[in-house]
């Protein structure tokens, strides 16, 4: 019983602070296991001006056991999948502690959109761009929260979607031109984790081409 | 216990046989002229060691004379018999417990005490902090001792800020004690009761029920639970005074089972169910010499459950690590469901009547038409009976020569894998019938007390016959795994495939004879209980001898 208790309260809690742009809503009147949250990307990051929303899911044991919380927002982060929007982060597994709150917990994910933990992923693809390329990295999230955190501009469908996981598009053509499918060509940039391409570089060109014709 | 004498002479049959083999390397008729050979050879000794059997064992009364040999006796009297259970020779380690661990981790910490100025608890969160280790401990302990205090949480950061000493104190005056407080405020239930109520030195304060909920919870991590709020550590003391029961005792535990799972080099639970014994081997460095020339490193828990060390599974001579991981893994893939459909009913081959096994002998008797048939090929006994007992071996004659497409090979692999893993599962299912026949040996005993005044010790005998019931079960079990994976046309394999038939026939001959029920019946067959049993044992060692042969040379190669 302590357990509604407790979210009510902190559903209040979440009300009474405003400044926090932080959002606690029941997905359902009937079910307070069900929630979902919403918080602002952290400002100068690519996440800026976003709003993110998360799923929250209470156990029975709550609070002794943490929430589980997943991003229903598509976000380009290294901690994040960005098939799934499942969370990599301690405080949501074993370093739970019954003192944090749902909101506690929603800023520590806003705080983990401002510094990622590359060195412990949750997409291992995302990582690998944010460690080899951190401005393109940085390109991408940004275009990914303008594409799916943004309330006001709606996505207009005609974004690349060689941009949409950072590879640069006069590759993609390059190979298109050569005769390829272009999904199948960046379903193979995007397993070897190439963005970008030196026409010279033969070695990776021919390792895309072996990919390729597999 | 058996003489060096008669395991030389043993020896001595099989490397006969074996030479002879592999002089001889031309044609299939004389394999079987010397399998043949083999068999004959094989009575014989039979019947001299039975004699040396009979002697030894009226020598000492037949008293417990396996008990333990693997750790008190000298190498020179017990090697030959480990060599033949391929079990790693002279193997020293002890068997403890939970309990006897913490004394000794106890122990060590009072050595340490001198050093250190503080209580042991405290002392035994830091150790445990180290995992154990001395030498890092004191390195960093030197370094930066109020800092490691700190981290453990068995300091308050605070405290070691002057100024806020005054703050602390007057925290202290409650902490570590329940507090009954009137219309708390818990901000972790958000409920607003008269009750008891817990903190620390920190100030941390929640309500007993919420803090007795959360320790529970931690109670199975093995690690120091801190306070909810930060991370000053709770004591064994507090813990018992939230949950109200010494549950302390429970962190302990395991956080020595995680100290276990830890150093798994030298430490190993034994497998068993409910089984909490672990063993602790000090000296692993001789295990991969022996692993390569495969030899598994078998271990006794002083509750005589045997596993092997290295990989926890049960015995598996002649198998080694590597097969048996192998085999297993394979069985679990393929034959998941396969598995209960194959090994608990048969029809019975005549009258079709559905027949479950409920003892451990192979040798059937309809209950309905009274044919006597074989459990493992479903055809009449009679040719099993007194010959030697042929359900061993798979005819593989023209296996390569007449898979032609690899469609054919893998389909003929599938049977041969089908094949063998019925007749180890088949073996599987009879050795845990004899297990509970062997449950049922300790009554046996005592009716034998009563109704024929035989004294306890005489009536050993008996439990002695289901043991090595067992062990030669276990043997053949295994040695199905090694079989699978061997080379079926080469000489030692077929040697192998001998040994396997002769020991199927002495292990069902000595399980027949355990289903004897009436008292008399059995102290009148006294002699053949001692005969087979024995008869089982060399056919055993033999078995295990030979496998680990065909792993040596390479014949038997687990792909």
């Amino acid at each position: 019983m302590s357990r509604a208790k407790r979210i009510m309260k902190e559903m209040q809690a979440v009300k009474d602070d405003p400044e926090a742009h932080i959002t606690l809503e029941f997905v359902n009147e009937s079910d307070i296991h069900h929630l979902k949250g919403t918080f602002q990307g952290p400002p100068e990051t690519p996440y800026d001006r976003g709003q993110f929303v998360v799923d929250i899911e209470v156990p029975m044991e709550y609070p002794f056991k943490p929430p589980k919380m997943k991003f229903d927002t598509k976000v380009y982060h290294p901690n994040v999948s960005s098939v799934t929007g499942a969370i990599c982060l301690d405080i949501l597994k074993n370093a739970w502690s019954p003192v944090i709150t749902l909101k506690s917990a929603l800023i520590s994910l806003q705080a983990l959109l401002q510094s990622p933990e590359p060195n412990d992923p949750q997409d291992a693809e995302v990582a690998q761009h944010y460690l080899k390329d951190r401005e393109s990295f940085n390109k991408t999230a940004a275009l990914w929260t303008k594409l799916y955190a943004s309330s006001g501009v709606a996505a207009n469908g005609s974004v690349e979607e060689s941009e949409l996981y950072g590879i640069d598009a006069d590759i993609v053509q390059e190979f298109e031109s050569q005769g390829f499918a272009k999904d199948k060509i960046i379903e193979v940039l995007r397993r070897l984790g190439i963005k970008k391409l030196d026409p010279n570089d033969n070695n990776s060109v021919n390792r895309v081409l072996e990919e390729l014709l597999k | 216990m058996h003489t060096a004498a008669v395991d030389a002479e043993h020896e001595y049959v099989y490397e006969d046989d074996f030479d002879g083999n592999s002089f001889d390397d031309t044609s299939a008729e004389k394999y079987t002229d010397m399998a043949a050979g083999k068999k004959r050879n094989s009575i014989m000794s039979q019947e001299s060691e039975f004699e040396i059997d009979d002697q030894l064992y009226s020598d000492d009364d037949g008293t417990d004379a396996y008990n333990d040999y693997t750790l008190v006796e000298p190498l020179s009297t017990v090697s030959a018999r480990e060599l033949n259970q391929g079990t790693v020779p002279n193997l020293k380690y002890e068997c403890l417990t939970a309990q006897s661990i913490f004394e000794k981790m106890v122990e060590r910490v009072n050595h340490l005490k001198l050093i250190f100025n503080i209580c042991t608890e405290d002392l035994l969160s830091l150790m445990q902090h180290f995992d154990w280790n001395e030498e890092r401990l004191l390195e960093s302990w030197t370094d930066k001792m109020d800092d490691l205090l700190v981290e453990i949480g068995l300091k308050n950061a605070s405290e070691t800020v002057s100024g806020t000493q005054i703050d602390a104190s007057n925290g202290t005056e409650t902490a570590r004690t329940l507090n009954f407080r009137n219309n708390f405020s818990c901000m972790i239930c958000c409920e607003e009761k008269t009750t008891n109520t817990f903190s620390l030195e920190c100030g941390h304060e929640y309500c007993i029920d919420c803090y007795r909920h959360y320790v529970n919870d931690k109670l199975n991590s093995g690690n120091i639970i801190s306070c909810i709020g930060c991370s000053l550590a709770l004591k064994n003391d507090d813990i018992d005074k939230i949950t109200g029961s010494p549950s302390s005792k429970k962190l302990m535990m395991s956080s020595i089972k995680s100290f276990v799972q830890k150093h798994n080099k030298n430490y190993r639970w034994c497998p068993f169910t409910d089984c909490n014994y672990i063993i602790h081997l000090k000296d692993t460095s001789s295990l991969d010499e022996y692993a390569r020339l495969h030899y598994s490193p078998f271990v006794k828990c002083s509750d005589s459950h045997r596993f092997c060390f290295s990989c926890a599974f049960e015995i598996h001579a002649p198998a080694d690590c590597n097969v048996t991981a192998l085999w297993v893994n394979k069985s679990r893939k393929e034959s998941a469901n396969l598995n209960w459909v194959l090994s608990n009913t048969k029809e019975c081959p005549k009258c079709s009547v559905n027949i479950e096994k409920d003892g451990g002998c192979n040798h059937m008797v309809c209950s309905g038409c009274k044919y006597e048939f074989c459990w493992i090929c479903e055809r009449d006994w009679t040719p099993h009976g007194k010959s030697f007992y042929q359900c061993t071996l798979y005819k593989s004659d023209d296996d390569k020569k007449n898979a032609k497409t690899s469609l054919e090979v893998a389909a003929k692999t599938l049977k041969k894998y089908t094949f063998y893993y019925k007749m180890f599962n088949a073996q599987e299912e009879s050795a845990k019938l004899d297990w509970t026949l062997g449950q049922a040996v300790g009554a046996k005993v005592r009716l034998l007390q009563e109704k024929m005044g035989v004294s306890w010790i005489e009536g050993q005998f008996l439990a002695e016959s289901v043991r090595t019931l067992y062990e030669g079960r276990t043997a053949l079990k295994w040695s199905f795994a090694v079989a699978y994976y061997s080379d079926a046309s080469h000489n030692l394999t077929k040697i192998f495939v001998d040994n396997q038939s002769l020991l199927s026939a002495a292990v069902e001959d000595l399980s027949e004879l355990l289903e004897i029920k009436e008292p008399a019946k059995i102290m009148d067959r006294k002699t053949d209980f001692y005969n087979k049993a024995g008869y089982v044992e060399n056919r055993t060692s033999a078995l295990i001898e030979c496998g680990r042969d065909l792993l040596c040379k390479g014949i038997c190669k687990p792909v």
